[in-house]
């Protein structure tokens, strides 16, 4: 009797270990490569929970079906769990699949898996972000420092070139967070003199940690002319500041990241000025694509940029930019 | 020597706990048993003088509002905690409860207060379930409650279909948190306020919060006594369910979504202010007024920090730093009285 | 090997005794009865076919070495075990006790030994948990109900040593035993059972426990009362059960039984209660090796000085919650001192942790071996070493493979400690077998003062004289020893001086030539005139 309960304690505890230690997974697919024929591509993503990996892995299922391959995507629970990531990838090698596509978590951490993907003989590409080797073929990635930039300009010009400004990131370690913060500063810096940025503050892109960090700057800065949200979570936070504190709209000018339904409607609603876009489902197809291309041996550009887009009221409906929108 | 150390600090301590509480002796008793309270006060008038922006009726109403959630996760946690069990799946448990409340409103159009009571009853069930494991299959609440947090952290993934369900077209769902039925107060200070009286009622007056004592006192001897241990302990984690299940309808009407990737981590957060409120991990001590007061110091602290644009990274360790400082001075004092 | 003298109340079967159709009525229908009664537990038989009655309005005392098998009775009587066999009769009616609720239902409650109460609760929250009045259809406590009903309770009961609304936490260790004995008699009682209750009584305390019993004995009440003190069963008890190894040996008029008879049925031979030392040396006691100087400490202790001289045997006496314990524990730095000082072999020594302790060889041994002085899982091995690891392992911090063994089989052998092998896990060793553990690993870590904190406790008879012998030993070796014990007998047999506390506070001293058990407990129960002078 009191063994069956140690044991299932054990159980439960050895389930539950399994269970952190993967995280999760984006879609269930059997283990086991190029079954059949059929190539086969590994997608080991930064996260799946959130929406723009969502939508990347949507990008990713659409063109694999088009080209008819298979594949798997998946990713930590969270975008600091790097050492369950390369678990993953470590996986994914194992299961020797045609082709790895990655989004590299910690740019250094990753050099050794990588090098035993190069050992086995599976060509790897890598989209968002790169790992520091020379292996990979090719890296589909958003300039982050570029569309941080174009945010601030944004800003610059809806504020009038002058006043305070502050920023809710939502993180200071991961480097899209980290690119969008800088290009925004460093933007702002170089060519807007007259406009302070009073206060950086990081949400980890939760929308209540990062409502109740913009409702403390608005009442800590009540000059603030502005605020910029590093991704979604940080701009809808911000919204939602605005709106629980009852400002006027237009009062403060708020410019976001990504997209997603909140985000969108804030836009529409005039409550958000504007919000930079990257092309994530672009970003998906280009991905397996090159991954494709990588294991038939083509050429290609070490680097792809995706393009990244600023949308507002008054082109968010534009066709080409209704597409790469997601809800 | 360190006892003549000792006796005036007490003693100015509370008196500043008499001069705030001139009312009833109750109060003020509960409060002295609080160091809590006098950091409490330290803080605000620290941080008062420090920003002029800070004692402002917004910033307040703002403090109280971010309190909420986190607030009323640890009054449901106070009551396990008390029976010196645990509760780790309040966080991402609260998560699944909106987004239940999500798929009955959202997706299956039902009247709102099906989607609220829906929220709060999954929450409850999970509580049933923490129960069960803890009392009949007598798994350690510690791993009982941590395979509850993956299990729900997990489901509210799948059932949102790892999407964020917006309640934008679901009318007045906003106003449980946001509204203002006392004007200038947002309602989710409001069912703060109503939980934490709820709470301190089955705490201090009802038959449930005796055993929630006494079994935190002495499990065996309550066993002995001839109480159904088992079933008050089912009961205790049932109801700090329902408190988890409040805690994720307001957080899905303050964001007007349900967020499922969010909530791993309040259950630390909501575990700190317990303890800073003064109620022991051991058991068999504590009190819901305390954790109100636990909670409003992370809140407090956290706002004023903000508010004076400290770096985000020194806001946690200072935040840690007060955890231990009020955790150590509570059991120092403990230590003297002894 | 023991011919059952005095067997005044004959066993009777029970076919022939029918129930009676007027319960309660009948004449010489016992208020309780057991017969047959078996338990066993794994690898123990704690009780076979043990029969016991006890009559309405009469005192039984219930006497038996430690492990005879009473705690195992009462636990069964209460509903806490389960009996595998055996039949229990109250007022002439077979009852099946499922469990405490139904015990206290049927009107049999239990003051239990250790404490059972719940310190963050009040008196009155104690009294009647699981019975709490209440308002509002049950909804709510009625607080002021339940004050108001214990203190009736108590005013009943003559207890004015604390409120209803005291904290438990607040009270002293008798006070606690005062509300465990007002919660028993709080129930509609036909029968109480006490375990022990006077353990930690002063004089007065128990003249109200008296007054109490006799109350009950007066109202129809069957009382069980457990005690080792013959001078008590003397007085309030009618008749006088023994139990030895789980069976049943005797029952005699309390009125006719010498104490001597008691006592040897209880051991099962003849024990010789005023034997000294066999062999204390006096000749090998000389320089003073521990010296204690005014130690404080802020719960309990007050200006505690004595010393401890070589191959001495030094008694500590006193009732529970003297502040025995708390000595050795403050001596150790387990507990922090507020005042004091401490000298080993003259030189000031300070002591802020146990490790500290050890360090200066002194070794303390647990009054809970099992929760304090012994890894139960692990091996008899390991536990020797355990306090000398440092001694076996490579400066890394590794075990040397097999190294220690010796020293381990060694004192297996010195002390005869009887395991199958020193790989063997500590738990399935006999109690005695035990504590001889935990002494081999202080003398493994070369530890000359040793403090025992009860050293026979749940340790059957044959073994305490081992550890007797094992203590003489010790110090005809040249070791000393502080032995804390709470049995008289044990104290003035093995004691080369006593020093006896009460209220924290050393009250006599005595020289085992003029120690007596009645100097003993006269400084033991001076607590109240202290208190009373000040």
């Amino acid at each position: 009797m009191k063994l069956g309960k140690k044991a299932l304690a054990a159980g439960v505890l050895a389930a539950a270990l399994s269970l952190t230690a993967c995280g999760g997974s984006g879609s269930a697919t059997p283990s086991g490569g190029g079954d059949g024929g059929t190539p086969y591509v590994a997608m080991i993503s930064k996260g799946f929970q959130h929406q723009f990996w969502q939508a990347v892995k949507k990008g990713a299922e659409d063109k694999a079906k088009e080209l008819n391959v298979k594949i798997t995507f998946e990713g930590p629970a969270a975008e600091t769990e790097v050492d369950s990531q390369l678990q993953m990838l470590q996986a994914a090698i194992d299961k020797k699949p045609t082709a790895i596509a990655y989004a590299a978590l910690d740019p250094e951490a990753c050099v050794p898996a990588i090098e035993q993907a190069k050992a086995a003989n599976i060509p790897v590409v890598q989209f968002d972000a790169g790992c520091k080797s020379d292996y990979p073929v090719n890296l589909a990635k958003t300039n982050s420092m570029d569309a941080g930039a174009m945010a601030a300009d944004h800003m610059a010009e809806l504020i009038g070139k002058s006043g305070e400004i502050a920023v809710v990131g939502h993180s200071q370690i991961n480097s899209t967070g980290v690119e969008r913060r800088d290009g925004f500063l460093n933007e702002m810096k170089a060519k807007y003199p007259d406009i302070k940025v009073v206060d950086v503050q990081y949400g980890d892109g939760d929308h209540l940690k990062s409502a109740d960090i913009a409702k403390a700057m608005i009442q800590g800065h009540p000059n603030l002319k502005g605020l910029y949200g590093t991704n979604e979570g940080s701009a809808v936070g911000i919204v939602n500041a605005v709106t629980e504190l009852g400002l006027k709209p237009g009062k403060l000018t708020v410019i976001g990241f990504d997209s997603g339904k909140a985000q969108l409607d804030a836009i529409r609603s005039g409550l958000m000025a504007g919000a930079i876009t990257q092309d994530p489902i672009g970003m998906g197809a280009a991905t397996v694509q090159a991954a494709i291309d990588a294991s038939k041996g083509k050429s290609m550009p070490k680097v792809t940029d995706t393009p990244f887009y600023w949308y507002d009221k008054t082109n968010m409906d534009d066709a080409k930019i209704a597409a790469v929108l997601y809800q | 020597m360190s006892e003549v150390k000792s006796v005036p600090r007490t003693e100015a301590s509370a008196d500043a706990v008499k001069r705030e509480s001139p009312g009833g002796s109750f109060l003020r008793q509960r409060l002295q048993q609080s160091l809590a309270f006098g950091t409490l006060i330290v803080l605000l008038a620290f941080f008062s003088l420090a920003s002029g922006n800070f004692f402002t009726w917004t910033n307040i109403s703002g403090i109280l509002l971010s309190t909420a959630v986190i607030g009323i996760l640890a009054f449901g946690t106070t009551l396990v905690i008390i029976t010196s069990g645990i509760d780790l799946s309040i966080g991402t448990g609260m998560t699944l409860c909106s987004v239940v409340t999500g798929l009955l409103l959202v997706n299956l159009q039902l009247p709102l207060f099906i989607g609220v009571l829906g929220g709060i009853a999954t929450g409850a069930l999970m509580g049933l379930i923490n129960g069960l494991n803890v009392s009949i299959l007598k798994l350690p609440p510690f791993i009982a409650t941590l395979a509850m947090m993956l299990i729900a952290q997990g489901l509210a993934l799948v059932l949102s279909g790892v999407r964020p369900i917006y309640f934008s077209k679901v009318q007045g769902f906003k106003d449980i948190a946001l509204g203002q039925l006392i004007p200038g107060l947002p309602n989710a200070v409001l069912i703060l306020v109503l939980t934490g009286i709820a709470a301190y009622l089955v705490l201090g007056k009802t038959l449930l919060g005796r055993y929630i004592f006494a079994i935190g006192s002495n499990e065996e001897a309550t066993k002995i006594s001839g109480v159904n241990t088992g079933k008050w302990k089912i009961l205790v984690y049932t109801v700090a369910g329902i408190f988890t299940g409040v805690a994720g309808v307001v957080i899905a009407a303050r964001l007007d979504s349900a967020q499922p990737q969010l909530g791993s981590g309040y259950e630390l957060q909501a575990i700190a202010a317990v303890i800073i409120g003064g109620t022991s991990l051991l058991g068999g001590r504590g009190s819901v007024l305390g954790t109100l007061i636990g909670a409003l110091i992370m809140s407090v602290l956290i706002n004023g920090l903000r508010i004076m644009s400290v770096q985000t990274e020194w806001q946690t360790v200072v935040v840690g730093i007060v955890i231990l400082v009020a955790v150590f001075t509570d059991s120092l004092r403990r230590r003297r009285e002894a | 090997m023991l011919p059952a003298v005095v067997q005044i109340h004959e066993y009777r079967p029970q076919g022939t005794s029918v129930i009676s159709e007027e319960v309660g009525e009948t004449v010489g229908e016992p208020l309780l009865k057991v017969e047959g009664i078996s338990k066993s537990f794994p690898g123990v038989q704690a009780l076979s076919d043990v029969h016991f009655d006890v009559n309405k309005g009469e005192v039984i005392a219930l006497v038996g070495e430690n492990g005879a098998g009473k705690s195992s009775l009462m636990k069964i009587l209460s509903g806490i075990y389960q009996k595998d066999a055996g039949t229990i009769y109250l007022e002439g009616v077979p009852v099946q006790i499922d469990g405490p609720r139904h015990a206290q239902e049927l009107g049999i409650i239990i003051v239990h030994q250790e404490m059972n109460l719940m310190s963050h609760l009040t008196v009155a929250q104690n009294i009647y948990i699981g019975r709490e009045p209440r308002r509002l259809g049950g909804l709510l406590l009625d607080e002021k109900k339940l004050n108001r009903q214990t203190a009736e309770l108590l005013g009943r009961l003559g207890i004015k040593e604390f409120a209803p609304t005291d904290l438990v936490e607040n009270l002293t260790v008798a006070k606690q035993q005062m509300v465990e004995i007002a919660k028993a008699l709080s129930f509609d009682a036909k029968v109480v059972i006490m375990d022990e209750p006077t353990s930690a009584l002063t004089t007065s305390e128990t003249e109200t426990l008296f007054r109490l019993i006799g109350d009950l004995r007066d109202r129809g009440v069957g009382v069980i009362y457990i005690s080792h003190r013959m001078e008590e069963l003397k007085r309030i008890t009618d008749r006088i059960t023994i139990l030895r190894d789980g069976k049943y040996i005797a029952t005699m008029d309390t009125a006719t039984a010498s104490q001597h008879e008691v006592i040897k049925l209880m051991v099962g031979r003849e024990i010789d209660e005023n034997a000294r030392p066999e062999n204390v040396r006096r000749d090998n006691v000389d320089d003073v090796v521990l010296r204690v100087e005014n130690l404080s400490t802020r719960k309990l202790l007050k200006d505690v000085s004595f010393e401890l001289r070589r191959g001495e045997i030094l008694g500590f006496s006193g009732l529970m919650g003297a502040g025995r314990t708390e000595l050795a524990r403050a001596i150790i730095g387990a507990d922090r001192m507020t005042e004091g000082r401490i000298f080993v072999n003259g030189k000031e020594v300070k002591i802020g942790q146990p490790a500290d302790a050890v360090k200066h060889g002194i070794g303390y041994l647990s009054e809970d071996r099992k929760s304090l002085g012994l890894l139960l899982d692990r091996d008899v091995n390991t536990n020797i070493l355990l306090s000398s690891l440092g001694n076996y392992t490579n400066p890394v911090g590794f075990m040397k493979a097999g190294s220690g063994k010796g020293t381990s089989q060694k004192y297996i052998d010195s002390l005869r400690i009887k395991t199958p092998s020193m790989f063997a896990t500590t738990k399935n060793l006999s109690g005695g077998n035990q504590q001889k553990v935990v002494i081999a690993k202080w003398l493994a870590r070369d530890c000359d003062i040793l403090i025992f904190d009860e050293p026979t406790r749940g340790i059957d008879i044959g073994a305490k004289e081992e550890i007797y012998r094992l203590l003489n030993d010790l110090v005809a070796r040249g070791k000393s020893i502080i032995m804390i014990s709470s049995e008289l007998p044990e104290v003035l047999r093995l004691s080369h001086r006593i020093m006896v506390m009460a209220g924290g506070r050393i009250t006599g001293e005595i020289d085992s030539d003029g120690a007596d058990q009645a100097k003993i407990m006269d400084y033991a129960t001076r607590v109240e005139q202290q208190g009373a002078e000040k």
